[in-house]
């Protein structure tokens, strides 16, 4: 009798022992975000929260018109996309397309601020190749709070050539988006704000699986952490096929089966699950192989850079190879574009840039505030760094003196990589990019890292573009420069603001659904306008407005509203009164 | 001789003691600060003050407003606490600071509105300047404090969560503010006096 106890009790522990095991191992389904199509985007950011966590109590978050993350944008290239950017945030805020090449003044940078309860209305022609680009918040000083809480999504930009190509192109079926992320949770199921986090999130889901058809498939991988370098890799250690870098396709696939994707990058890879029904597989972060200079290689476990993910391998994503589609793709092509790129002897000038380890930093361990700088200058949003003339192919020569690495990104261009110390860059890597990464420097050597981009089609004086680390705790710190790019030559430096007015006329007023404008001088062109309410609250922000069809402002509530106008070339501001009727 | 040491023994021994209950009361005024009375218009266009309750020995007290996505889900909760512990002598105060300038939903005119629609059985007030807010330094919306009469004062014994699970009222598995209200009733110190409120931040104006 006695025994019988015993035994029960021990099958009972058994059973409770296990049942723990399989909960703690249970998976998630992998949540894929939404689509907007078409040309017209209506993106509302607001404070919201989200079941992340499994049990327990929600997660704050920042959603664009859902809980957490934004939908995922396609875009057609040679397609004007016109964007209502609702700001429904506690907080100020910006939203930057990632890689996308426009006016600087619609690029979402650190100066095109949207106040909370203001629309900014930014529109452009999409100039990129097909690709996998991303939008995020860019706001200085804010972007890890921000992006921490999932504000932010993806852009799939289709073109002729990549649609002629026979590529999975099923959104969530054979062309499955990962945006992947590491975080931190409080006790209370809170998002921490550390560079580092300790739970992997994959589109915003814990331990997530996803099903696959035995077929190829198609994985679009941004790595959107705030700090960490994820070496992707299979568990089966199976070889994938890489077709895009940041910023369109590569000339063929690249077969590997490990690839360091770091923070703000985006690769798309093609998988061949043929003849693999049944079977599962992890999608691993390969993480022991990275150097201690490499963000998520370190080995600290505890204090501000601590993490249970660091210099570990760990799952991203678990597949399950389920039945094939109707019409599959059962090949990987064996080429995809010619790339033009650019040659070095075209460039006509070297620019030369710096990466440093602040003053006083003396150990190969770099905490605390402002530990990483460029060109020896925190950020500073009155200094300008360059002014490249319009159409001007540059290389960039970046070098490092840092004992960290750094993924450095430009914004406006997609740039060629010409050498990584002395080297040319692997055939992955040799293709359109805008994030590139900078290694720490080996022993007393110096690190370089040389790319050329041709700076085309827009020149604005006022607005710049930034380039920066993309690791947004870097970022925010301040380890950014911006330049300009001008049809005209203008100076570097501290930049002085003009203090005089021009004049223009506002008719009918009082208005009720349409304001025209009308100026006085003929060669006058809108640059922006910003519609405040009479407690001076931002309710437009409209860059280069369309002004022939008049201002639409027939959701504005009754009342008084100022309108300031910046004159394109002058660049000055005169404000005016009007009534809503 | 003996008696200088017994003395100083005696002395040393009433320092300590002293020192003892000095650094203890120290650290329960940094735990429970006190609250200045305030007066601020309610929904219903009457001004309420602390001094309005004669017979109150607490109230739970909590900074909400109208926008915020995570506020939104306790205005049931609300009136379900103000239900039970009003006749107790805790009633619910409701009380909206977030910049109105920045979020017109959360103007007095909206915060009738809302009291009206969800059938507030509360006070739902409207600190116009933040100083209330300030006051009780409240961070979030929703914000919660439990604050008690200790010798004619009004000091703050619970500060943080309502309770732990904001969308799904059923998977709660702990009531911060019940039980921290249940505490003092009891006459017990508050077991979890402090947890992190969820929810919106509430900027404060310079």
């Amino acid at each position: 009798m006695k025994n019988i106890n015993l035994k029960t009790l021990a099958t009972l522990i058994s059973i409770l022992v296990l049942s723990f095991a399989i909960k703690a191992q249970s998976y998630n389904t992998l949540w894929i975000p939404d689509t907007l199509r078409g040309t017209n985007f209506n993106l509302a950011l607001k404070d919201t929260f989200a079941q992340i966590v499994t049990t327990g109590n929600q997660t704050i978050t920042g959603g664009i018109n859902g809980k957490v993350w934004g939908p995922t944008l396609f875009f057609n290239k040679g397609d004007s996309v016109h964007f209502n950017v609702h700001n429904y945030l506690n907080d100020s805020t910006t939203i930057h397309w990632h890689g996308m090449h426009l006016p600087a003044v619609m690029d979402g940078g650190p100066h095109q601020i949207i106040p909370p309860g203001t629309i900014w209305k930014p529109y452009w022609k999409v100039n990129n190749n097909a690709a996998t680009y991303w939008y995020h918040p860019h706001l200085h000083e804010m972007s890890v709070e921000q992006i921490t809480k999932g504000l932010g999504g993806l852009i799939i930009v289709r073109d002729n050539i990549e649609s002629a190509l026979a590529l999975p192109r099923k959104y969530s079926v054979d062309d499955i988006p990962l945006i992947i992320t590491d975080r931190k949770f409080t006790n209370l199921n809170q998002f921490s704000i550390a560079p580092y986090g300790d739970s992997v999130l994959v589109n915003a889901t814990l331990r997530a699986q996803y099903n696959v058809p035995a077929q190829v498939v198609r994985f679009r991988i941004l790595n959107a952490a705030i700090e960490r370098s994820y070496n992707i890799g299979f568990s089966d250690n199976r070889n994938f096929s890489i077709i895009t870098s940041d910023g369109g396709l590569l000339n063929a696939p690249v077969s590997v089966n490990r690839y360091t994707l770091h923070a703000g990058e985006r690769i798309e890879i093609l998988v061949s699950f043929i003849g693999q029904l049944g079977q599962s597989f992890d999608i691993k972060a390969y993480n022991t192989a990275l150097s201690n200079s490499i963000a998520g290689g370190e080995t600290f476990t505890t204090g501000p850079f601590g993490s249970f993910l660091n210099h570990k391998d760990f799952t991203l994503l678990h597949v399950n190879v389920v039945a094939q589609t109707t019409t599959p793709i059962l090949t990987i092509p064996s080429s995809l574009t010619t790339n033009t790129l650019l040659s070095a002897s075209i460039a006509v000038i070297t620019r030369s840039l710096t990466i440093s380890d602040s003053a006083g930093v003396t150990t190969p361990i770099i905490l605390g505030p402002n530990a990483f700088v460029l060109n020896h200058k925190l950020f500073d949003f009155n200094y300008m760094n360059y002014s490249v003339p319009l159409n001007n192919t540059e290389i960039w020569q970046i070098t490092s003196s840092s004992v960290f690495g750094h993924p450095f990104h430009i914004h406006d261009v997609e740039f060629n990589i010409l050498s990584v110390n002395g080297v040319a860059p692997t055939a992955a890597q040799a293709g359109w990019k805008d994030v590139v990464f900078v290694p720490g420097k080996t022993g007393p050597t110096n690190s370089v890292v040389k790319f050329i981009a041709k700076f085309d089609d827009f020149a604005d004086a006022t607005h710049p573009f930034m380039f920066h680390c993309h690791i947004a705790l870097h970022e925010d710190e301040g380890m950014m420069g911006q330049f300009v790019v001008t049809s005209t030559n203008t100076a570097i430096g501290i930049i002085e603001k003009n203090k005089n007015e021009k004049d223009f006329l506002l008719y009918p007023n009082p208005a009720n659904d349409k304001l025209y404008v009308s100026f006085i001088d003929p060669t006058m062109v809108a640059y922006y306008i910003r519609i405040t309410n009479s407690v001076g609250k931002t309710i437009y922000m409209l860059p280069r407005p369309e002004l022939s069809n008049g201002l639409d402002i027939s959701t504005l509530t009754s009342g008084i509203y100022f309108i300031q106008l910046t004159d394109e070339k002058t660049k000055l501001t005169t404000t005016k009164k009007f009534i809503k009727e | 001789m003996k008696l200088i040491k017994t003395f100083s023994i005696l002395s040393l021994s009433i320092l300590l003691i002293c020192n003892y209950f000095l650094i203890n009361s120290f650290s329960i005024k940094q735990n429970k600060k006190e609250i200045i009375n305030f007066r601020l218009k309610n929904t219903d266009g009457k001004y309420i003050s602390l001094k309005d309750y004669k017979e109150a020995k607490g109230f739970i007290i909590v900074f909400t407003c109208n926008h915020c996505p995570f506020a939104k889900l306790y205005p049931q909760r609300f009136n379900e606490l103000n239900t039970k512990y009003e006749p107790l002598g805790i009633p619910l105060i409701a009380i909206s600071s977030t910049d109105t300038i920045m979020y017109e939903e959360d103007t007095f005119p909206m915060m009738i509105k809302k009291a009206l629609k969800e059938k507030f059985n509360f006070p739902y007030l409207f600190d116009e300047d933040q100083s209330v807010a300030k006051n009780f330094n409240a961070q979030k919306t929703p914000h919660a404090f439990v604050i008690w009469k200790e010798n004619e004062k009004w000091i703050i014994k619970y500060s943080g969560a309502i309770d732990d699970n904001g969308a799904e009222p059923k998977k709660v598995k702990t009531h911060f503010v019940s039980n921290a209200v249940e505490d003092l009733l009891n006459r017990r110190e508050v077991n979890e006096s402090e947890t992190k409120s969820i929810g919106c931040q509430i900027y404060f104006r310079k």
